[in-house]
């Protein structure tokens, strides 16, 4: 055991540079890389109890209450403000945290040129849909049971 | 360190690694969970009828997975906030790594439990 061993912050290849920590040191320019540092943090500790929730929930509590995840509990649970409210936090922190993320790890596999620029567009584009998608269902989801409206209904 | 195939890695390593992998994983399901979502958007008919979709085993056990990719992905995500925030814990980067390892099995053990009970011979199936 090499405790108080001196780890980082270490030279050289990005993928090793810092293996420990599961992530890249704060970035020492002010600017984006700087803030989406900073944000992967913030909501990370925000999803530990978000997301931890959520599935201890809809994956542990529904199950040792003998419930079932069908139109009706959904309807329950967004009937009051606060479970949509908590959803949509959920939705936006985790797409965010995690799209970032992904777009890290493309950087770090992918050097540069055309491709990194193609999977990393192709990767926002499919996030601004899906976040799109997401805050509709979530916003404009009737408790009453009717087809939501717009194309859909 | 530990032998993984020819390469000798150490724990550290795994452990960054397994919190790409993890985060890949999850980020991966909940594109998957917006889209199975928005059938809520085409009423409770067409939302019950893809929810039965869902309710077999191997499902199930994805979701185990998923909810040990997320347990796993926490911890260690709180251990790189700990040696972000407070750098002086970087001393014990290694055992807070097997902290990490252990907290998930430990964790996943009656979370598991709980969650193939449906499937699981003592339930009658």
């Amino acid at each position: 055991m090499a405790i108080g061993r001196k780890i980082w912050p270490v030279q050289g290849d990005p993928l090793r540079r810092n293996p420990s920590r599961a992530a890249t040191p704060r970035p020492s320019q002010p600017g984006f890389e700087r803030w989406m540092w900073y944000f992967t943090r913030i909501s990370g500790l925000l999803l530990v109890v978000l997301a931890m929730g959520h599935m201890l929930i809809m994956h542990v509590l529904v199950q040792l209450t003998g419930d079932e995840i069908n139109f009706a509990f959904v309807t329950s649970r967004w009937g009051t403000p606060f479970w949509r409210i908590y959803d949509l936090a959920l939705l936006v922190l985790a797409l965010v945290h995690g799209v970032n993320g992904a777009r890290i790890i493309i950087g770090d596999y992918v050097e540069r040129g055309g491709l990194r620029s193609l999977l990393i567009g192709l990767l926002m584009a499919l996030t601004f849909v899906l976040l799109l998608v997401g805050i509709f269902v979530i916003v404009t989801f009737d408790p009453n049971g009717a087809p939501a409206v717009g194309p859909f209904s | 360190m530990l032998r993984l195939f020819r390469y000798r890695i150490s724990w550290s390593q795994l452990a960054w690694f397994g919190h790409r992998l993890s985060g890949i994983g999850v980020l991966v399901y909940l594109f998957m969970h917006i889209v199975e979502n928005a059938t809520l958007s085409f009423g409770p008919d067409v939302y019950n009828t893809t929810q039965t979709w869902f309710h077999n085993l191997p499902v199930r056990l994805g979701e185990i997975v998923l909810m040990a990719a997320l347990v796993y992905h926490s911890l260690n995500g709180l251990r790189v906030i700990a040696m972000d925030f407070w750098p002086s814990t970087t001393r014990w980067y290694r055992p807070m790594t097997y902290a990490v390892i252990i907290g998930t099995i430990a964790a996943m053990i009656p979370l598991g439990l709980i969650m193939i009970t449906p499937y699981a011979p003592w339930n009658g199936r």
